[in-house]
């Protein structure tokens, strides 16, 4: 009985996770050809761009992030690259200073007591006067045409006002990175999907670019519950301000490479998007905000609810079948049978079908990621991985999420995630 | 831009999909109950034709009865309607007349299989379980004596298990409780005419099984292994 509940619950959230899949497909292949066009386009004048690394003890990854920073395929004189060390407590701003002393006319660095990533992305703002404004956290390392890849798009249409790029995972070793790799690659697809809907859901902290506009007109970052570039994002869809993506921005981001991490990473984003998506809840169904406010946010958000009964769907399903193979175990000991084959036996029912479907569209999606990126990837190798561990991580981050946002608990938890103590 | 007719033709894709699945599902499930009912009907002409065999025992000498066509496939057909109640569950009407028929022909076999040995007196005495069960939720053991008779069965071939669901309502289930004293306290086995009540582990059932059931099966195995070694 209770069975039979929570299996008909499933089919509403199936439904509309089927929905979402199919409009960000449609979408996608309804706008083929002009994804098509924006790769050929070619810079005729270039902008001055200011390029803000904010770091809190850094020193293993800042001379990489530095130089990749410098090798990118665009004029020197151009690109400025600003370092802000926020209170590091390791070797982060000697390192800091020895580039700023080789590359004077390029790198700029400042240092100020802790006060977190925002803050320090702030003093860059401050700080710089180019047209275009974009931030690279110190573990991330950009590709050397991205730049000019992402300027040709505000060069391409004078309305944009933030570009997206395409991220990757860098040298995912362990089993937790290599899930990520999977998630980062439906992320190449997702991010062009929601660029063709106007529906971009965040400019993320590795190399997303701005007009220097943007924060003129809208101040700068904020602290906004340890998710600054979610809240940016939606700051700038009330504001009806364009953003896209660049599927051939190629960044890479070192992803957690331990559970823990992971774990803190993910409940950090997750509630940074409910109690953001919360503080801006006047977007929700108003036409004005078109596809974003909408469709996209509010079933982003219905999913965060409905992700975490998925999930505990899942794992209730998959322990009661368990639980029968070890009270058969302890019953009659363990004797192993041939298996029979036998189509009478296959899994017929409708959700085994509609699943099959999700599954293949979900297939579908990290295929077109790959196709959409430089850089080919052989996912199906880490598939089986996010298959298998992903459904255990998320009901835990989601449900902490959820409980810790509705009973308004402090986010102690928050100096967990190393990526984000800056 | 908000645009209704993207969505409205999103929706109708993702309608037609579900719709797909939905009748794929149907589909299947259908030919599954066929296939179960196609298996019932083979059972029945076999124990028609047992039967039939058995009402001319008078006229023929039981040399010309054979004890081997007393329905095979029962025990198959348990399993398959088993996979069928677990998808459609245990109300739906199909699953509901299947298991009726299938109750009806496991006593048929029952009786018949009897019958056969008093009358012939067959060389391996058949060995019979009578088991039943219910899957309302209020039988804790239930699943676990499942899981033990089925373990027997692969110990012991020849055994035969007859299993009844104790909330079906049938005429002639009523009566098979009624005769072998069966309350509501499940699970309850039947072994050699005698009933026995609360979940018995296989070590349990061994010692209430009559000796000549695990004589047959040592010889069959040292017959097998035999030829396995030749």
């Amino acid at each position: 009985m209770i069975e039979n509940i929570l299996q008909g619950l499933m089919y509403p959230f199936l439904f509309l996770s089927m929905y979402f899949q199919v409009l960000l497909l449609t979408s996608f292949f309804e706008n083929k050809r002009k994804i098509k066009r924006e790769e050929k386009h070619e810079i005729q004048n270039y902008p001055t761009v200011a390029v803000a690394v904010p770091c809190w003890n850094e020193e293993k990854t800042l001379g990489s992030t530095l130089d990749s920073l410098l090798a990118l395929d665009y004029p020197k004189d151009k690109l400025s690259i600003i370092v802000v060390d926020d209170g590091s407590k390791d070797r982060t701003f000697a390192i800091a200073e020895v580039y700023a002393h080789n590359y004077p006319n390029q790198i700029k660095v400042f240092a100020k007591e802790n006060g977190g990533k925002h803050t320090a992305v702030n003093l860059a703002l401050e700080n710089s006067t180019s047209d275009l404004f974009g931030c690279l956290d110190a573990d991330s390392f950009v590709n050397k045409n991205s730049l000019k890849v992402i300027v040709s798009y505000f060069e391409a249409d004078k309305n944009t006002m933030a570009v997206t790029p395409c991220i990757h995972i860098r040298n995912p070793h362990t089993l937790i990175q290599r899930l990520q790799a999977i998630e980062y690659l439906m992320g190449v697809f997702l991010r062009k999907a929601f660029g063709q809907l106007d529906a971009i859901q965040v400019t993320p902290g590795p190399f997303s670019i701005f007009k220097k506009e943007v924060f003129d007109k809208l101040g700068g970052y904020r602290k906004a519950h340890n998710t600054e570039d979610f809240e940016i994002t939606l700051r700038m869809h009330k504001a009806h301000l364009k953003i896209v993506n660049s599927h051939k921005a190629l960044v890479y981001t070192v992803g957690p490479a331990t559970a823990r991490g992971f774990f803190f990473q993910r409940l950090r984003w997750a509630r940074g998007f409910l109690e953001n998506s919360l503080d801006y809840k006047e977007l929700f169904f108003k036409k004005e905000y078109g596809n974003f406010g909408m469709v996209t946010l509010p079933l982003a958000f219905l999913f965060m609810f409905y992700g975490l009964y998925a999930a505990i769907f899942s794992v209730y399903t998959l322990f009661s079948q368990l639980s029968t193979y070890i009270s058969r175990w302890l019953t009659v000991g363990f004797h192993f049978r041939m298996p029979v084959f036998d189509i009478f036996y296959f899994n017929t029912t409708m959700m085994s079908f509609v699943v099959m479907v999700m599954l293949s569209m979900f297939l579908l999606v990290l295929y077109i990621g790959n196709t959409l990126s430089d850089d080919k990837q052989q996912f199906y190798r880490n598939f089986p991985i996010f298959f298998i561990l992903y459904p255990i991580f998320v009901p835990l981050f989601l449900g902490r999420a959820i409980f810790d946002t509705f009973t308004k608990r402090k986010n102690v938890w928050v100096l967990q995630d190393t990526k984000h103590s800056l | 831009m908000f645009d209704i007719k993207k969505y409205i033709f999103t929706f109708v894709i993702t309608a037609a999909i579900f719709a797909t699945a939905f009748f794929t599902s149907t589909f299947f499930s259908n030919k599954r109950v066929e296939t179960v009912k196609s298996i019932q009907d083979n059972i029945a002409i076999d124990i028609l034709s047992s039967e039939t065999q058995f009402s001319l025992l008078g006229e023929v000498p039981c040399s010309n009865v054979n004890d081997s066509s007393l329905s095979p496939e029962l025990s198959t057909l348990g399993d398959k309607l088993s996979k069928t109640e677990n998808e459609r569950g245990s109300t739906d009407t199909d699953v509901v007349y299947l298991k009726k028929y299938y109750s009806l022909l496991q006593i048929k076999d029952y009786i018949l299989s009897k019958k056969l040995v008093e009358k012939c007196g067959v060389a391996k005495k058949p060995v019979f379980i009578i088991y039943f069960y219910s899957n309302k939720g209020d039988c804790a053991d239930c699943q676990k004596e499942g899981f033990v008779l089925t373990r027997l069965k692969e110990i012991y071939p020849d055994l035969r298990v007859y299993s009844f669901d104790y909330n079906l309502e049938l005429a002639a289930i009523d009566s098979m409780k009624a005769i072998y004293r069966i309350k509501s306290s499940l699970p309850a086995l039947v072994i050699e005419d005698k009933t026995y009540i609360g979940f018995k582990s296989i070590e349990d059932l061994e010692t209430l099984l009559p000796d000549t059931l695990k004589v047959a099966t040592s010889t069959t195995a040292t017959a097998t292994s035999t030829k396995r070694t030749k």
